[in-house]
């Protein structure tokens, strides 16, 4: 009997996402198993009671998944994981915190997709203001962006807090390579002066950037909006923009949505699902993996 | 088209051990579900929706599974899900708390069988003693060797009290003879481990027990089994894959020898697979517990 394919789903959060689990079973996974409320102290555990309970050949047919709503957990929880296999007792395992890692993959590889076939540009020396930009798919787009060589400037209501999660992003996701500043709103329009690209990614139904700032901005060329549930975050931009026109923009300015986004995010999140399983030797994922898988579909789909 | 196989796996603890969800579908279940959190008095409940809800043919294709950490609350849920059932309405049950039991049950059945091959002798024949012997599977490899006959003593590293309630209590519940004793120190080590024929040594994964120094005071050593595959090994020079390997550090105790943690995983795998098969296999329900583990393991073997 062939050995069936075995996901196991930790999460601190009480339930797994829904997201998640379907994205798992479509990409191959035939067993999933939830696993809530995990304690990072219990990551290790768990990781051993999975690797030591199948053969080194049954252990490629077995992967570790880990959700949960916070990027910094999910990076400890994924190198604990990494730092608790016993070689060749060894599982993949893929990081994607609510599934932000994806998400601001699919966003940043389409405003790249964007700066290179509309403004023969690039994400290097790009200036991003990235709005709402302290929560989990912010911090990731912003680190992404950030290493790809974008100066990006993460805003948020309050500037400690918006300093607080630049710090984070620079050293924990950046290992102090990044230099990403913070920005509170209300100095927005100050941005916007100089921003060439826009990520929103505030709570649903915010609108984190008004008509008359997205038209006026004298260099503004493409913004992104993961907000599908109406208003959008950015005025005006539905959700299915794919690289339309911001109507008034006074730079010829282009817009994507949550929709766009998404699609990008659901194929980036399969493909590394999918490499857990096709992979021969145990691979460890997260927002890096995701970008490259990002940036591969718009190689293949232009 | 046939029902799919289904194992319902009751836990105390927040979560199932991923150990026990592997095993069970490479044994051939095709749908696990678990159940976390669950109290003793929920298991009666659990049951009977599980048994009510298909046909006895289907029943057939249904089994419980009951995890967690603890010996006594999962042998408790054992009987209560045994009570539980209606026959025809009737699934088999298999308790294997955090793989204490078919752990436990391999590892005193290699010990058992080094023993016989190398020193010509039986369990009942040895003084046994347990390090780690308060964690899940101490307790049942104590419980198992004293049954079969070892006089076995439990060891805890910091408290006598933790292991003399322990013992206490599985000497009331299964009529074993299981004393306790305390070793923190490398002195109190020697102390235990100079007058004991087995050592079995089933304490935290990475972390030695018993290093060289203290090895050269066994005198009566004869069989070693380690179940830790986490280096470093709890037992200093013990590989994993050993299985009746000399004990190198035990210069003073003739021809003892070394049971590693894959040379026990290797007969605890195939141990458990062979009895959560047997649940789908069944045509009489089953109701299995350390005491079919060890039964089996010593067959296997």
């Amino acid at each position: 009997m062939e050995k069936p394919f075995i996901l196991h789903m930790l999460t601190t959060a009480k339930n797994l996402s829904p997201f998640d689990v379907n994205m798992a079973m479509d990409a191959g996974w035939v067993c999933t198993v939830p696993y809530t409320n995990v304690e990072p102290s219990e990551v290790r555990g768990l990781v051993q009671d999975a690797i030591f309970s199948r053969s080194p050949k049954g252990l490629q047919k077995t992967g570790i998944f880990i959700g949960g709503r916070d990027t910094k957990q999910a990076m400890d929880m994924l190198k604990l994981a990494k730092n608790s296999m016993v070689p060749p007792f060894e599982v993949s395992v893929f990081a994607d915190p609510s599934g932000a890692f994806t998400t601001a993959a699919g966003m940043v590889a389409a405003v790249e997709n964007e700066l290179k076939t509309k403004f023969n540009s690039s994400l290097e020396g790009t200036n991003i203001v990235a709005l709402g930009g302290t929560g989990p798919v912010g911090q990731a787009a912003a680190v992404i962006a950030a290493i790809a060589g974008a100066n990006v400037r993460i805003v948020g209501r309050q500037l400690d807090k918006a300093q607080r999660i630049a710090d984070l992003c620079n050293e924990e996701f950046g290992e102090g390579k990044i230099a990403i500043s913070a920005g509170v709103d209300s100095e927005k329009s100050q941005y916007m002066q100089t921003a060439d690209v826009v990520f929103a990614t505030g709570a649903a139904g915010i609108e984190l950037l008004n008509a008359e700032l997205l038209t006026e901005a004298p260099q503004l060329k493409v913004v992104a909006d993961v907000n599908a549930v109406p208003p959008s975050g950015i005025a005006g931009v539905d959700a299915f923009h794919n690289g339309a026109p911001v109507p008034g923009s006074k730079s010829g300015a282009v817009a994507i949505g949550a929709l766009a986004i998404g699609n990008v995010k659901y194929q980036a999140q399969n493909k590394l699902l999918k490499l857990m399983i096709d992979s021969d030797k145990p691979i460890y994922l997260h927002f890096t993996h995701a970008f490259e898988v990002a940036r591969e579909y718009f190689k293949a789909n232009g | 088209m046939e029902k799919r196989s289904i194992l319902h796996m009751l836990d105390p603890m927040p979560n199932n051990s991923p150990f026990d969800v592997n095993m069970a579908l490479d044994a051939g279940f095709e749908v696990l579900m678990p159940y976390s959190n669950v109290k003793l008095d929920s298991v009666h409940g659990l049951t009977q929706d599980a048994i009510f809800s298909r046909s006895p043919s289907g029943v057939k294709r249904t089994g419980l599974f009951i995890g967690g950490r603890d010996m006594g609350l999962a042998i408790d849920m054992l009987n209560a899900a045994k009570l539980a059932m209606v026959p025809p309405f009737e699934i088999s049950v298999f308790a294997d708390p955090s793989g204490a039991f078919t752990t436990a049950a391999a590892l005193v059945a290699c010990v058992e069988k080094e023993l016989k091959t190398h020193h010509n002798k039986t369990l009942q024949d040895c003084k046994a003693i347990v390090f780690g012997g308060t964690g899940p599977v101490g307790v049942a490899t104590g419980v198992i060797a004293s049954l079969a006959g070892a006089e076995t003593t439990i060891v805890d590293h910091l408290s006598f009290d933790a292991a003399n309630d322990i013992v206490k209590e599985y000497n009331r519940r299964f009529k074993a003879t299981l004393k306790a004793a305390k070793a923190s120190s490398d002195e109190q080590k020697a102390e235990l481990i100079a007058d004991h024929d087995i050592v079995f040594c089933t304490a935290k994964a990475g972390i030695q027990v018993l290093n060289a120094k203290v090895l050269e005071h066994a005198r009566l050593l004869k069989v070693a089994g380690d179940v830790n595959a986490v280096p470093p090994m709890g037992i200093e020079g013990i590989k994993s894959t050993d299985l009746g390997k000399p004990l190198i550090h035990a210069i003073n105790a003739t021809g003892a020898v070394g049971v590693g943690a894959l040379a026990v995983g290797n007969i605890k795998y195939k141990l458990q697979q062979v009895l959560l098969k047997s649940m789908l296999e069944t045509e009489q329900p089953l109701y299995l517990d350390f005491r079919d583990a060890f039964e089996k393991a010593r067959a296997i073997i």
